[in-house]
């Protein structure tokens, strides 16, 4: 029902909807566009009866940050000391909670901390999923043990595993998995 | 003319007559150098070998006479073995195991570096270069780099001893610059002569294991084709025999560029090899499978290359 929706979407700019509504209403606005442009107008309206400062942001705003950022390169070079999957995540989510508060309440007063907290937890929620689909390189397989055949070929394909004491008659040749470079 | 302008002719003559002199060896010829130094000369020294995050220190001789040469590992440390090269052929004993493993590689010159006696057509695809002097083993040495033209391959230098050519260390470098594998010699002397050993086999008890034993075969018998392959490689040998003790045969294709090798294989799929990257040392190796094929593609280049060159491999059958 769009009205009870609009009416939803009032109380959560008045900070009247508890989390799990607030939660609900987020997922909802992220699958429908609409609603998320009504939240922004919504905003606006609230925002500029209170002050007498109004700053307009187009709807597609913040949309059109996010696709900047997908579009933003993979590099795979090397990283002598590359970032901790939990600070990358850390760092995503607080980037993608930046661009709500600004697209969505920047102007907005310091009271909203749970709703701007609910943002955040969806975007978490949605990185956590983003996360969850492996970004899988052939190579990224965990270390495992070389097994005998990759052993057999070590031995046929040069002598040095005589002087590494590594062919298929001694403790296992090392394998480290691939680190893509 | 004044005396200080006379000065300054006889100054600039004799630069000019310094700069005319006979330059010093080039990285080639050091190289040549070198071949030939390890061949003649008898040799003998500690030698680390420093391989896959694993230092294994070895006592190494090398003999020569009358154009027949000798070389000797002992390992320091376990697994406890002797390993004896005669000419193309390696016999390894394992002293707690008894276990004896004959291996015939004619392709292979030496336990410490292969550097083709021909480097006239290596400048294609290798820049050599002197980019210094230092000691090892207390012995001053040129500095050659071994710098590839493109990426598919490893750089290495070899320290060379300045006085007898000897190397005394080498060192595989990946294309970041970081050392992937070093063979360097502790200390080093060189002998008039040095004794021969006989391969001593043991008991029926233990029987030898050969590897490589049959004759190479053309590789037009292969079950695959390549189609792409960085420049400067080249077949070495194909065979095609059982492995991993069964009689399953298992196609076996060695390039080589030279510096480095590349070994190819073909067998039946088995779900004992796990596609994809792998990484042992400077050795990567690719698998896939190929229908009903699994291909393996492994050497001491790059990731990106055994995978460039397994991509590149089709089907006998299906190349057209």
């Amino acid at each position: 029902m769009p009205e009870d929706l609009n009416q939803k979407i009032s109380q959560f700019l008045d900070n009247e909807l508890d989390h799990d509504e607030a939660l609900t209403l987020l997922q909802k606005m992220q699958l429908q566009s609409e609603l998320q442009d009504k939240l922004i107008r919504y905003e606006a309206i609230s925002h500029a009866m209170k002050t007498d400062v109004f700053l307009l942001t187009k709807s597609d705003f913040s949309t059109k940050i996010r696709q900047q950022i997908q579009k933003e390169p993979v590099y795979l070079l090397p990283q002598h000391k590359p970032f901790k999957r939990s600070h990358k995540q850390i760092a995503a989510a607080a980037s993608i909670a930046i661009i709500a508060v600004i697209a969505g309440r920047s102007l907005y007063g310091t009271d909203q901390h749970s709703k701007v907290a609910s943002i955040v937890q969806v975007a978490q929620h949605q990185l956590s999923e983003q996360s969850s689909k492996p970004v899988v390189y052939e190579n990224q397989a965990a270390q495992y043990p070389l097994n005998k055949r990759i052993n057999d070929y070590l031995q046929a394909h040069n002598s040095s595993v005589y002087t590494n004491g590594e062919a298929n008659f001694q403790p296992l040749a090392r394998v480290t998995a691939y680190s893509h470079k | 003319m004044t005396v200080v302008k006379r000065f300054y002719v006889v100054l600039l003559l004799s630069i000019g007559v310094a700069s005319a002199r006979e330059p010093g060896l080039n990285a080639q010829q050091v190289l040549v150098k070198m071949n030939h130094a390890m061949e003649v000369l008898n040799y003998q020294g500690t030698v680390a070998f420093l391989k896959n995050g694993k230092l294994e220190p070895m006592k190494y001789v090398h003999a020569a006479e009358k154009g027949i040469q000798q070389e000797r590992l002992l390992s320091l440390n376990s697994p406890l073995r002797e390993i004896i090269r005669n000419g193309g052929q390696i016999s390894c004993l394992f002293k707690e195991t008894q276990q004896t493993i004959v291996d015939h590689r004619p392709f292979e010159r030496s336990f410490l570096v292969d550097v083709p006696r021909n480097l006239d057509d290596m400048g294609a695809i290798y820049q050599f270069e002197i980019v210094g002097e230092e000691n090892i083993a207390m012995l001053p040495s040129y500095v050659v780099a071994i710098q590839p033209k493109d990426y598919a391959r490893y750089p290495r230098k070899i320290w060379v001893e300045k006085q007898q050519f000897l190397p005394l260390k080498v060192v595989v470098y990946d294309n970041s610059g970081v050392p992937l594998e070093q063979v360097v010699f502790t200390e080093i002397e060189v002998k008039d002569a040095l004794p021969f050993v006989d391969v001593k086999f043991l008991d029926a008890a233990h029987p030898v294991q050969h590897i490589h034993q049959s004759q190479p075969q053309s590789s037009d018998q292969a079950a695959f084709v390549v189609t792409a392959l960085p420049k400067g490689f080249r077949e070495v040998f194909f065979i095609r025999k059982p492995m991993h003790n069964t009689e399953q045969p298992v196609d076996h294709l060695l390039l080589s560029d030279g510096f480095t090798t590349v070994s190819i294989y073909m067998e039946n799929k088995s779900a004992a090899i796990q596609s994809g990257l792998q990484s042992v040392g400077a050795v990567n190796s690719y698998s896939r499978t190929i229908n009903n094929y699994q291909l393996t593609v492994m050497g001491e280049v790059p990731a990106e290359t055994v995978k460039f060159i397994a991509e590149g491999i089709k089907l006998r059958d299906l190349k057209d």
